[in-house]
């Protein structure tokens, strides 16, 4: 055989042996889109690149959110056939996941020009999304955590808008009770609901700085000024304003409620929208609106609170040239934009002005395009049992088990028992 | 029958004999006894699940025994539940003994049918009751409404003084059909006669229980009591899908309290040690039981 | 109390007081099973009553949305497996324990009595770690042989006591004639105990069918669950939709009640009979 002949048959093995290496690829993705709109646009986006990729199946394997965080991602990520892509959050779950060994680093197949398709701020310090410079998620979604959704119909009834201040809030809530309505309906039996509510009213009272060193644990949480915003959820359980049986209710049954016209506000994040269709009667007239202001004076005062969520590669993925490809498609514009219809705000440049946004993700996009500041939820910024604390103590005062000053203490005494990071 | 065997009386010896035995046991050091040393070890260390363990010594013994009130309380929750269980199982379980014990036509089926729950699973029972419970829809509520008792609608188990109680009476009604079981069983032994004696010298029924029934029963008394106490720390089922520990960690037990530190909080060392603690204290309990109730055990007719 | 005598006062409170509260405690589940059949509407508006519309698509319903089949698929094999694996070994040991002398007869022994009193909780962590580091995390053996190697304590200690309760002579005589201990053990022995063993298995089927933390934590697969987890799922999806939650545990308990009932009187007169002496 010639050179040219033996070069030729190398490169038709190699060919050969690379296309096989793509044929019977079975992608394993792990993540906690359940239900709602999300999970059928999830669905159609792994058909769309099972057709686009004959050879590669892509076998999702799915948990309810909280069985997700406790135990089912663990224990994925311990067994022995893992997750080629799994779901977590930006913040410090990623970064854990990072030190830990189990992110694999992105950066390099970012580099080709997959970045810039991105926002600005997708990748910007403080975003969640790298450790030193190195990219370990891919975001897909922006939550806004939490926000006040609210009942139209009794809103008109009881000629009330959307309160732009903390004192018309309260006054709202008391002529809502006095017309025999449950004002608030959560569901805090996990506790984050409520906690993500009262983390950011704690944003809004508290600077930034103090707030960061109270989670940090460089300073207790009466130092950093904390009394304010548990004072405020004491002011709300006074008047009346949850439903009884908050702390026994779980989050789901809270959201069906307030569709059920059951309490005539709710706050929850912007995936309320993706359930209307399966929770509301449909013409279920409903608005939201941002956490009044309490401060004005306070700098973010008109801040929102979210955080962005998305994929990262398993850093010993089995597949990984696939799992890249199958995350370079989820964020082409194409599927960004199927992704976002189903009540998602997407991180990928252009899609907002393209997708045909429900209205209230319009108004969810609108609100962060006006905020002066993005606050995260501390049980994805901070360590966790601290967080849980400070939302227990929220708890504590809404409920109104235990006074804000009683609360405060138990907050203290609590993160004061926890090892320092 | 052949009689009752005296005394250990081997047909024969040797270490070939231990074939018998060895799947048995080899199965039960695999996953009982290796797992409970390797909790020793894994006590003295924290780890997160994520990463490797760190040796940190007798930390997660201080932590727990002195900076986690809500450790404490579940030790606390725990006793009350297992006293409400002697008082809605095992005492329940006994009147109903008593009040089913009967060869008449329909006693049968009605026996069957306070067993039934048993065959349940905890968990059915507790998503079935966490249900029935429920403040806005629940069928508890919904009789109180409905017979005009609107004040008696509580938020079950919104509220810490509530959700206890309520989870020991789905406890009860769960478990005393095993209870009446085994007193049942003891009651048909007793002969006839006695209670026709005590009848003819004037004795009422109600006085026939406790001279003569609860005397005879001591022995499976004692031993239910013993396996509603040792059976009550492994609680979890029940306390896990009906509450999760909460509200305010008012009903948290050990189990509940290890699992969430174990894997919500990734504190899979801290979370070690307060089961080796638990294994201290069901151990002790059980053996100051045994030996103080280990006298006066044979019953003679 | 005999059950030929003319029905007495005390007979007649018996009935009454007996079927009042037997009545009340089954309600629950009759309850359960009436609004299975239900919209959730109706629910809501009209608890006590039978439903208006007979809805036995609410079952098919909760059968396909809460993969019912896979699930009763996978308790099935865990559950038959675990319960013969725990009967036989259970038997041999307590066999050996009680009628046969070895090195190390009393302390293994007291090790197997640590297992009655211990609660599962206590080595979950630990256990967890060893399955994965064998590699069986999410894998169903893992839940079969952690449900056998906790049945053991039990099953041994009743069964040995069972053996206790009667004599050894028919195996002594058969070994004066030659035969070796399998065979008295296989042909003798195991007949003899037959009825508790039974009985024994009946007791860890329900046992085992219902656990519900191993099951938690060692699978993590959908297609690896077991019923009792998939309920709490299928709870937590659906928590707003009583009607099909109700099916959904209809379904995964109507099947286990039926089989009881029909064998009730078994399993009454066999857990009476190895009770507690």
């Amino acid at each position: 055989m010639t050179l040219v002949s033996r070069l030729a048959a190398t490169c038709a093995m190699a060919l050969l042996a690379a296309s096989s290496a793509l044929a019977d690829v079975e992608l394993r993705i792990t993540h906690p889109i359940s239900s709602g709109a999300g999970k059928d646009a999830f669905d159609k986006i792994v058909a769309a690149f099972e057709a686009a990729n004959p050879g590669v199946t892509v076998k999702q394997i799915v948990f309810d959110d909280d069985i997700y965080s406790d135990t089912g991602l663990i224990t994925q990520l311990q067994s022995n056939e893992v997750p080629d892509i799994y779901f977590q959050w930006a913040g410090y779950p990623m970064q854990r996941d990072a030190q830990a060994g189990y992110a694999g680093d992105l950066t390099a197949a970012m580099a080709d020009g997959w970045k810039d398709t991105f926002i600005d701020s997708a990748f910007a310090p403080g975003s969640g999304t790298s450790v030193d410079g190195k990219i370990y998620l891919v975001p897909v979604s922006l939550d806004v955590t939490n926000t006040l959704w609210y009942n139209k119909s009794i809103f008109a009834e009881n000629n009330l808008t959307p309160p732009a201040t903390w004192d018309e809030f309260l006054a709202a809530i008391k002529v809502l009770v006095a017309a025999g309505e449950t004002p608030i309906i959560t569901g805090n039996n996990e506790l984050w609901p409520l906690g993500n509510w009262a983390s950011h009213i704690a944003a809004r009272t508290v600077p930034a700085a103090e707030y960061d060193a109270a989670f940090r644990q460089q300073k207790t949480f009466a130092e950093a000024g904390f009394l304010k915003p548990l004072e405020l959820m004491q002011q709300l359980a006074e008047a009346g304003a949850f439903n009884k049986d908050m702390q026994g209710l779980g989050a789901d049954p809270a959201m069906a409620g307030f569709f059920q016209e059951a309490a005539v506000m709710h706050p929850i994040g912007s995936w309320l929208v993706g359930s209307e269709g399966d929770l509301a009667a449909p013409g279920f007239a409903y608005g939201q609106f941002d956490t009044p202001v309490i401060d004005p004076s306070l700098p973010g005062s008109k801040s929102v609170i979210g955080t962005m969520t998305g994929f990262i590669q398993h850093a010993k993925a089995a597949h990984p040239a696939e799992a890249t490809a199958f995350l370079k498609f989820l964020t082409a514009q194409d599927q960004a934009i199927l992704w976002s219809t189903s009540g998602a705000i997407s991180p990928v440049k252009g899609v907002a002005d393209k997708a045909k946004l429900p209205v209230q993700m319009k108004g969810m996009a609108d609100m962060l395009a006006g905020a002066d500041a993005m606050v995260s939820p501390p049980d994805t910024t901070y360590p966790v049992p601290v967080a849980e604390a400070y939302y227990q103590a929220a708890a504590y005062a809404a409920s109104g088990e235990r006074s804000a000053t009683d609360a405060l203490k138990w907050l203290d005494e609590t993160v004061g028992a926890m090892p320092k990071p | 029958m052949a009689g009752r065997n005296t005394g250990f009386q081997p047909i024969s010896s040797g270490a070939t004999n231990l074939l018998f035995v060895a799947p048995a046991m080899i199965l039960f050091g695999l996953f009982v006894l290796w797992p409970l040393g390797s909790s020793v070890y894994y006590a003295f260390t924290s780890w997160s699940g994520y990463t490797k363990p760190e040796w940190v010594g007798l930390d997660n013994f201080r932590r727990a025994i002195f900076h986690d009130p809500v450790h404490i309380a579940s030790y606390l929750h725990v006793t009350l539940y297992i006293l409400g269980t002697l008082v809605l199982e095992v005492s329940f379980g006994l009147v109903m003994a008593v009040v089913l014990n009967s060869d008449r036509a329909g006693f049968s089926i009605m026996r069957g049918m306070f067993f039934s729950p048993m065959v349940l699973s905890m968990t059915a029972a507790g998503v079935l009751w966490a249900f029935v419970l429920d403040y806005r829809l629940g069928l508890l509520n919904s009789v109180l409404r409905g017979v005009g008792l609107d004040d008696w609608a509580q938020p079950w188990l919104s509220q810490p003084a509530t959700a206890l109680i309520a989870i020991m009476f789905v406890s009860g009604w769960r478990f005393s059909g095993f209870y009446m079981v085994i007193f049942f069983a003891a009651l048909r032994r007793i002969p006839r006669s006695i209670y026709e004696a005590a009848t003819l010298d004037g004795a009422t029924p109600i006085k026939q229980f406790f001279t003569i029934t609860l005397p005879l029963l001591r022995q499976q008394m004692l031993t239910c009591v013993l396996l509603a106490v040792t059976g009550g720390f492994a609680g979890f089922d029940l306390f896990f899908t009906m509450t999760n520990g909460g509200p305010f960690d008012a009903t948290q037990v050990p189990a509940t309290w290890i699992i969430r530190q174990g894997f919500d909080n990734n504190q899979l060392g801290y979370a070690t040690a307060m089961t080796v603690i638990l294994a201290v204290v069901v151990l002790i309990v059980a053996v100051v039981y045994l030996r103080v109730t280990e006298r006066g055990n044979h019953v003679r007719y | 109390m005999s059950a030929t005598d003319r029905r007495s006062g005390t007979e007649w409170l018996q009935l009454t007081l007996g079927g009042a509260i037997v009545c009340a405690m089954f309600y629950p589940a009759v309850w359960m099973v009436l609004s299975a059949f239900k919209t959730n509407r109706e629910i809501f508006k009209h608890p006590f009553a039978l439903p208006a519309d007979w809805k036995w698509s609410n079952f098919a319903e909760a059968w396909d949305k809460g993969g019912l089949g896979g699930m009763y698929l996978n308790s099935l094999i865990v559950t038959a497996a675990a319960v013969t694996l725990t009967v036989c070994l259970a038997t041999a040991a307590a066999f050996a324990f009680s009628r046969l002398e070895f090195p190390g007869r009393r302390w293994l022994y007291r090790l197997l009595l640590v297992g009655l009193l211990l609660p599962p909780p206590v080595v979950a962590i630990p256990l967890f770690a060893i399955l994965r580091d064998l590699g069986l995390l999410n894998t169903l053996t893992a839940l079969i042989l952690a449900g056998t190697a906790w049945s053991l304590s039990l099953t041994i200690f009743i069964l040995q006591g069972y053996f206790n309760s009667i004599r050894p002579d028919m195996e002594e005589a058969a070994m004066l004639e030659g035969a070796n201990i399998w065979q008295i053990f296989r042909d003798i022995s195991v007949p003899m105990v037959w009825p508790s063993m039974l009985t024994l298995a009946i007791v860890n089927t329900i046992s085992i069918w219902n656990e519900l933390m191993f099951a938690l934590l060692f699978t993590v697969d959908d297609d690896k669950r077991t019923l009792p987890v998939g309920l709490i799922r299928f709870f937590g999806r659906y928590s707003t939709d009583y009607a099909m939650v109700f099916a959904a545990l209809t379904i995964t308990t109507l099947p286990i009640l039926a089989l009881y009932f029909l064998l009730q009187r078994h399993v009454i007169a066999g857990l009476s009979a190895t009770a507690i002496d």
